[in-house]
């Protein structure tokens, strides 16, 4: 079982790769993470933070153990049924943004709920004012190659807070993005932190990045190295420090 | 460079190695047909001259009449002629046997007292075995087989053979064989030969003649004795070399093989489509690929020579592959071409094992790479002109596909207009290749449209696939319009397999339309007999004696005895049928298209004129009140033109006459279609077996109602068709090959931007109802340029190809039933292969699909 407030934890989760040898990319971590905390996964390349964030956000299985999200364990839960807790309750910011090419900015927020059954209008209307929360109302018809990084990891951004989900996962997202762009989506995750009181699970290599979390989870070989939290309870970052 | 470049691609392929397998499918399909028509097509015309050579033995020139027979006298003149070392009179004839399952069988009067010196090789004393050669010629019933067909019926010496002469059903007695090479071959050895007066009494040829053969003496030429021959003999005779006939067959099947030959630019065309798609697809997939290549310091010219060389190694073995294929596939074609004009012409051929033709397989190589190096072009070009920096950055910097935009659209329609206006004004005596060439401006002009057809047609579809299907109906018209080259590509293959078949279709439709018209206006008759099954047998005729017996059969009011013979006229050929033009022009009011029916009436039944078909005018440029000459056994007969009409038998001409005029002049009074019209309250099924006593122990005489007479010809008119009906079967196959070959690309291509979806929340069922959504999006586009495309080729078919091969002007008629048909088959073929490919996709773990770590 899992606590109540806890909205994402990890029991004894291992996860193997076989390839001639048995490589374990997590192995027997557990990890609670509760409502409305910010933590920040750091290590090396091959540490498994990616591998932590596909478990949690549904997209991979563990080899044992069992991961829970928002009270719902997800190894009793079909593929689909993984899909929709995703699409509910989780909202994914990648490093190379995953925006859908073709798509305009404003298609590319408002299709999570287009996948729902909403109508076209009610998406777009719902898109349109996160995408003014982000700043980018006025790049609503662009598509990803009109747009800076900064403006399309904004756009994904909107379009993983569209069902005001109690959980924000990013995979390093400001890792394709210079420094400038990359402050500005971290200032943009403190603000909307504050705002919806939302869990943010952020992996990075960057110290900074992780600086504005409150707390700190650091992997090594699968295991997690080092779990501690952060005095201040994050930075303010400004463009000034840049 | 081009080494390791090679190494890359080599890794590439062996990463889609089902995209690499549907593109070199693609080229082996095109290079396939391609290969097997052009082979099909020469060893059938190879084969109908190895027949004509074969049963002219040794003769350098042959005297006929066309399709009449002439009077014996003529052989005296012949050999009268300087330069004629020898001159053999021939009856031929294709008859029917009583023997179980023999089929027809070529009966070949000679004259067996001489030495037969002419088939020396072919028919001489080692090749004819006759025990009692006494017997043989003095004993009418008496016959050679060939060994094939004495093995096949175990027939022995002595054994009688039924066969249906003009005096009904006779036994003959075998009575010599013939060595199993030479003549024997023709006809897979169906070959019977017998004494010249035999066979002139058995066939209704007493002191007639269907043919002589003649050996010219090696000290004159050829072309000398020719020309005396032609001074010498009445010009309705025709003197000429035996490959002249191997010629006309030729030329009575260059409709066939214009048509084959079409649809193999086709099926290469849909090649050409697949490769450009599937390269487009590869740029797009190696983007980042691209990118690195760049920053190691690969140039923008080798990176373009890199796709290039990787679109000719596709057409390498895509084309090697093709030859093979097309090889096997031209042996099926020769076949099924073959039996389709023996059926369709009467025409006998030598069944022969294709040739494989090195230069025809050169050919059909170098089309296959040189189309795989164009369809590579764009794509390479693309690769050439990524930015490597934005490419390493590993950010969605896919190219903006290149903007579709009005200066293509408006130069697609240029082309249109300026192919459908050459097509239409241009004379037809520029040749149906310059016109082929409107055709092809006017189906690439619709290529350049469909990126805004696409676009337009999505849209017209967006509000009825949103009503129907929710989200995910827009979601899917919203991905085709959004990728409209990648779109076009999968549309474009679609759009010409399917003008194609539509085209085809409306080409049937009319005609059968035209002979349905014509039908109505000329046959009107309660009865109708016939000399075969066909439409009339080239060899076989009702005597007059035969008409006789039936049009005197109490209840008969009236009666009309057609007789339908080809004439030799210069050197265009002609159909002349022979009838009562009283009783014609009286039971068919509206009879004619041009002329005064009342004073054509009057002139045709007294034999002062002439009735032409519309396309005898077209193709001779003789109109209404003109003088038509037509060169006869008898002379010369020059009548005026009194009346002119829509005839659609046959693709020659056709000059109408009345029988007591043809009677006169070609001597020849057997029939092949008695009409009869049946007094009041005669029961039309009682007289048919009135008939059928009458006419007891002929060979089969084919008695219909108009009714059934108008199903007949339906059913001949198909059997006409086949070869047509073969193409469009084609045509489909390519279709949907380049149907299911595009959408695996493309939804290959997607796995990424599927496994997005996913991540994103998207149900596995409603990506897959997604992709099948968008498919059959894309198929109704397709389908509905393909219907553009078919009225434009239909035209050209039609008003074009019909015109100039036949001079024929058929109405357009709409082919409603294939639309309809081809519909649902399309959509069914796009559903189950993006079913396919759809589960294939979703089957890949997310993670991997958006290439996540």
């Amino acid at each position: 079982m899992t606590e109540p407030d806890n909205v994402v934890q990890l029991q004894r989760v291992s996860k193997a790769y076989a390839d001639g040898q048995i490589f374990y990319a997590l192995n027997q971590i557990d990890v609670a993470v509760t409502r409305g905390e910010r933590v920040a996964i750091m290590g090396p390349s091959g540490s498994g933070k990616s591998t932590m964030l596909n478990l949690i956000c549904g997209l991979d299985v563990p080899t044992s153990g069992s991961v829970w999200v928002d009270g719902t364990e997800l190894s009793q839960l079909s593929d689909d049924q993984r899909t929709r807790l995703r699409r509910e309750k989780i909202g994914m910011i990648f490093q190379s943004f995953n925006l859908l090419p073709t798509l305009s900015a404003l298609e590319n927020v408002s299709l999570p709920l287009r996948l729902r059954d909403r109508s076209r209008r009610e998406a777009e209307k719902r898109a349109l004012e996160l995408l003014e929360r982000v700043g980018l109302h006025r790049q609503a018809t662009h598509r990803p190659d009109e747009m800076s990084g900064g403006e399309c990891q904004r756009v994904a951004i909107a379009r993983a807070l569209i069902f005001d989900p109690p959980l924000l996962l990013a995979d390093e997202p400001t890792g394709n993005l210079d420094s400038a762009s990359g402050k500005g989506i971290l200032q943009l995750l403190d603000e909307l932190h504050r705002e919806l009181n939302s869990t943010i699970l952020l992996v990075t290599h960057d110290e900074y990045t992780a600086a504005t979390c409150e707390r700190m989870l650091i992997l090594r070989d699968g295991r997690v190295a080092e779990d501690r939290l952060r005095a201040t309870g994050g930075n303010d970052p400004s463009p000034e420090d840049a | 460079m081009l080494g390791a470049l090679t190494l890359v691609t080599i890794r590439q392929w062996r990463l889609h190695k089902l995209r690499l397998v549907l593109t070199l499918s693609g080229i082996a399909l095109g290079v396939a047909v391609f290969f097997a028509v052009r082979t099909a097509n020469t060893t059938l015309v190879s084969s109908l001259a190895t027949t004509v050579e074969k049963l002219a033995g040794q003769a350098t020139l042959q005297v006929s009449a066309g399709e009449a027979s002439f009077p014996q006298e003529v052989l005296r003149s012949v050999r009268n002629t300087p330069g004629v070392k020898l001159a053999e009179p021939v009856v031929e004839r294709v008859v029917q046997t009583a023997l179980p399952d023999a089929g027809n069988i070529l009966v070949l009067g000679v004259d067996t007292a001489s030495d037969l010196k002419l088939y020396e090789g072919e028919l001489d004393e080692a090749g004819l075995e006759i025990s009692n050669p006494l017997a043989f010629s003095e004993r009418p019933d008496s016959i050679a087989i060939s060994r094939p067909f004495s093995e096949r019926y175990g027939l022995k010496e002595g054994d009688r053979v039924p066969i249906h002469t003009q005096r009904g059903r006779q036994d003959f007695t075998v009575r010599g064989f013939f060595k199993t090479t030479g003549a024997s071959v023709v006809f897979g050895g169906n070959l019977v030969l017998m004494d010249i007066y035999a066979a002139q009494a058995a066939f209704d040829r007493v002191d007639r003649l269907d043919r002589i053969d003649i050996m010219t003496d090696p000290a004159r030429s050829v072309d000398a004795v020719e020309q005396d021959l032609r001074s010498r003999l009445p010009a309705g005779l025709e003197v000429a070399r035996p490959d002249r006939r191997g010629q006309d067959l030729e030329k009575a099947v260059s409709a066939l093989r214009l048509g084959l030959f079409m649809m193999s630019l086709l099926t290469l065309t849909v090649g050409v489509f697949i490769i450009f798609n599937s390269l487009s697809v590869s740029v797009n997939q190696r983007w980042k690929e691209i990118g690195v290549l760049r920053a190691i310091g690969v140039e923008a010219s080798r990176v373009q020579q890199m796709f290039l060389f990787e679109a000719a190694l596709m057409g390498l073995v895509g084309s090697a592959v093709g030859v093979g294929v097309g090889y096997a596939l031209a042996g099926g074609a020769t076949r099924i071409m073959g039996s389709v004009l023996d059926s369709m012409y009467g025409l006998v051929s030598t069944p022969e094992r294709p040739a494989f033709h090195w230069d025809y397989a050169i050919t059909a190589f170098v089309i296959g790479v040189s189309a795989s190096l164009l369809a590579g072009w764009l794509p390479a070009r693309a690769a050439s002109r990524l930015d490597p920096v934005m490419a390493l950055h590993n950010i969605e910097v896919q190219r903006r596909e290149a903007v579709l935009g009005w200066s293509r659209f408006l130069l697609g329609l240029l082309l249109i207009l300026v192919g459908l206006a050459c097509t239409f004004f241009s004379p037809r005596g520029v040749g149906l290749m310059v016109h082929f060439t409107y055709s092809i401006m006017v189906q690439f002009g619709l290529v350049l449209l469909l990126p805004k057809l696409v676009v337009w047609g999505s849209r017209f579809l967006r509000p009825a696939m949103g009503r129907l299907f929710g989200a995910e109906g827009l979601i899917a018209v919203d991905a085709a319009v959004r990728m409209p080259r990648r779109t076009s590509a999968t549309v474009g293959a679609l759009m010409l397999g399917l003008s194609f078949v539509f085209s085809v279709g409306a080409f049937i439709h009319s005609h059968k339309a035209a002979l349905n018209r014509m039908l109505d206006r000329c046959v009107n008759a309660d009865l109708m007999i016939a000399t075969s099954d066909q439409l009339r047998s080239r060899t076989y005729h009702f005597s007059a004696e035969q008409e006789q017996r039936v049009t005197s059969l109490p209840g008969v009011k009236h009666s009309d005895g057609l007789r339908l013979t080809g004439v030799a006229q210069g050197a265009d050929d002609l159909i002349v049928i022979a009838r009562n033009m009283d009783v014609w022009f009286s039971n068919s009011p509206g009879l004619l298209d041009e002329g005064d029916e009342r004073k054509a009436h009057q002139l045709a039944m007294r034999g002062e004129g002439f009735v032409i078909s519309q396309n005898q005018s077209v193709r001779s440029g003789v109109g209404l009140g003109d003088q038509l000459r037509l060169e006869t056994p008898a002379g010369p007969l020059v009548r005026p033109v009194v009346g002119i009409l829509e005839f659609y038998y046959v693709e020659k001409g056709t000059v109408f006459m009345d029988r007591e005029l043809y009677k006169k002049f070609w001597g020849d009074n057997s029939v092949d279609l008695i009409l009869l019209n049946l007094e009041t309250g005669v029961d039309r099924s009682a007289f048919k077996a009135e008939i059928n006593r009458a006419m007891a122990g002929e060979q089969r005489a084919f008695i219909y109602t108009s009714e059934e007479y108008k199903q007949w010809t339906a059913r001949l008119t198909d059997q006409f068709f086949t070869l047509t009906y073969l193409e469009m079967l084609i045509a489909s196959f390519v279709a949907a090959m380049g149907l299911i070959n595009m959408l695996v690309i493309s939804v290959s291509e997607r796995q990424r931007e599927l496994g997005i979806l996913r991540a994103l929340g998207g149900l596995r069922s409603q990506v897959r109802k997604i992709v099948l959504l968008e498919a059959a999006s894309i198929s109704l586009v397709g389908f509905a340029t393909g219907v553009l495309a078919g009225l434009f080729n239909a035209y050209f078919l039609i008003h074009t190809t019909a015109r100039i091969i036949a001079g024929f002007n058929v109405r357009f008629q709409f082919p409603l039933t294939v639309v309809l048909v081809t519909l649902p088959v399309v959509l069914l073929v796009a559903l189950a292969a993006a079913w396919w490919t759809a589960q294939r996709a979703l089957r890949l773990p997310v993670v991997e699909a958006i290439g996540y770590e």
